[in-house]
């Protein structure tokens, strides 16, 4: 009774599984760009704003940072409607995960503010630079070059996290996976296809991350 | 320095999918004199699909399919251990060797056969669209409408027909019943086409919500089983003889009632030759 692998039952479904990695590329990106421009706006707000946006701020990052994501967009899927919101399946796990990558991406813009340090703008000044050039050519590309390591991390692990789209109904990669899965009951190839489709959209994006990185920003790294 | 990144990159990407591709073999499943040896007899049941199985109210698996897999347990003279299992996963599970046999709505269909095998049936399943009591909806060639959204649960019977039968209906695949049931509420669908047995005892727990049950006899009758690991002839061949004893001695008929609160709208034939 050894189960024996057979990867031809799997195998004519291979375009539907890329398509699957599509949307679930589609909703990463889409995810990061929103979630990183919430980040931004709240860590200027935690370090720069006034005391009751700077307390709001606060309670949506530590909100989100103590509560799993998971639990966050069954909230927003299943509570919201009893509230007269009712999000489609992507729209739901999309906000889901904007909103949570906005809270990591806000301490981790916040940390890339604080790396900054004052004998760098004196020095700016000091060389007769004016404020709008001292920020151009002194502040963002310290800041930049300081945040473009976590924040590629945290656009890998949202790339990750598209997989919760399944339980809402959305078809990405995982969903398509199990749908393979109900029709052929071959889990083992079914899953280790589907796993092998993820190890490539990361190590994909980890390589243009890595080349963006080293060429524009000098960052030392590798990819593995 | 970049052909030496690309190298590392594809060498890894080669060993990752050889890593996949060499997957190991699954446990072997137990026969019956292995199961009797150990004096456990493991059954998955799917605890989202109530009242088959439920979470009572000391947090314990119970219901219709645990009630009669502990008959089963004790005709064998051993423990029963029931294991949580989802309507995707449950073949894999008795596949893979993990449970011994597995319930769970096993309804018997020519594709399952080809990865595990089934017992004699257990029950019928009835099939029927549940809907809002405003809907237009009367019958399943009004589901086949680009304008309906039918929400179902991954896996189940009844998708493999509503992808071929009714393609212009949208379709949100959801993870279990009580999302569907959930979702149905909050009126991101307009119906769903599944099994209906089990919609009296569901309708108690959203009493406030009415719904429109509207069955299709001729869609035909499923029969669900017990599955077992394909080959497994000594835990089939026992199973068979127990299941037949289940059914003349009215104990299966008499737990339907209990847990289902209506007679089994299709009776199982029962025959003294399997």
């Amino acid at each position: 009774m050894n189960y024996t692998l057979q990867f031809g039952q799997v195998t004519p479904y291979l375009w539907y599984l890329a398509g699957g990695a599509w949307i679930a590329l589609q909703l990463a990106v889409v995810a990061f760009i929103i979630g990183w421009a919430i980040g931004l706006v709240c860590a200027s707000i935690t370090e720069y704003g006034p005391k009751p946006a700077r307390i709001a701020v606060r309670s949506y990052v530590v909100f989100v940072l103590n509560t799993p994501l998971l639990v966050q967009i069954f909230f927003i899927y299943f509570a919201l409607p009893d509230y007269g919101i009712l999000l489609d399946s992507y729209d739901a796990v999309l906000i889901g995960l904007a909103l949570n990558a906005g809270a990591y991406m806000s301490e981790i813009q916040r940390a890339g503010f604080r790396s900054i340090r004052r004998e760098e703008i004196e020095a700016a000044e000091t060389l007769g630079f004016t404020r709008v050039q001292s920020i151009r050519y002194v502040v963002v590309p310290h800041i930049l070059k300081v945040l473009y390591p976590p924040l590629s991390n945290q656009f890998i692990i949202i790339t990750m996290s598209t997989s919760i789209a399944a339980i809402f109904g959305v078809e990405e990669l995982t969903g398509r996976a199990y749908n393979i899965n109900s029709i052929t009951f071959r889990s083992l190839e079914v899953f280790s296809i589907s796993a092998v489709y993820y190890i490539v959209l990361t190590i994909v994006a980890s390589t243009i991350l890595y080349t963006v990185g080293r060429y524009f920003f000098r960052i030392k790294g590798s990819v593995f | 320095m970049l052909s030496g990144v690309f190298r590392r990159v594809f060498g890894a990407a080669a060993l990752i999918a050889s890593a996949a591709f060499v997957a190991p073999a699954a446990v072997d499943a137990r026969t019956l004199d292995e199961i009797l040896a150990s004096g456990e007899f493991r059954v998955g049941v799917n605890p989202t699909l109530p009242p088959r199985a439920l979470f009572n109210d000391k947090n314990e698996i119970d219901g219709f399919e645990p009630e009669i897999a502990g008959l089963i347990a004790e005709m064998m003279g051993v423990k029963l251990v029931l294991v949580q299992v989802g309507s995707p996963d449950r073949i894999p599970f008795v596949a893979a060797g993990k449970v011994d046999a597995v319930m769970g709505a096993m309804s018997r269909k020519v594709d399952r056969a080809k990865v595990i095998d089934f017992t004699v049936p257990l029950h019928s399943e009835n099939y029927g669209i549940v809907a809002k009591p405003d809907s237009p909806i009367t019958s399943l060639e009004d589901l086949n409408n680009e304008n309906i959204t039918l929400i179902q649960v991954r896996g189940t019977t009844a998708i493999p027909f509503i992808e071929q039968k009714l393609p212009k209906a949208k379709l949100i695949l959801l993870d279990n019943y009580a999302d569907r049931d959930r979702a149905l509420t909050q009126g991101r669908g307009d119906a769903s086409f599944d099994g209906i047995d089990s919609m009296p005892f569901r309708l108690a727990a959203f009493a406030n919500t009415k719904w429109k049950i509207i069955p299709v006899p001729e869609w035909g009758i499923t029969y669900s089983s017990l599955g077992v690991a394909k080959g497994n002839d000594t835990l089939k061949d026992w199973l068979n003889l127990a299941i037949y004893e289940l059914h003349t001695s009215g104990a299966i008929e008499a737990a339907w009632e209990k847990w289902f609160l209506s007679p089994m709208a299709s009776k199982v034939p029962v025959s003294p030759y399997f």
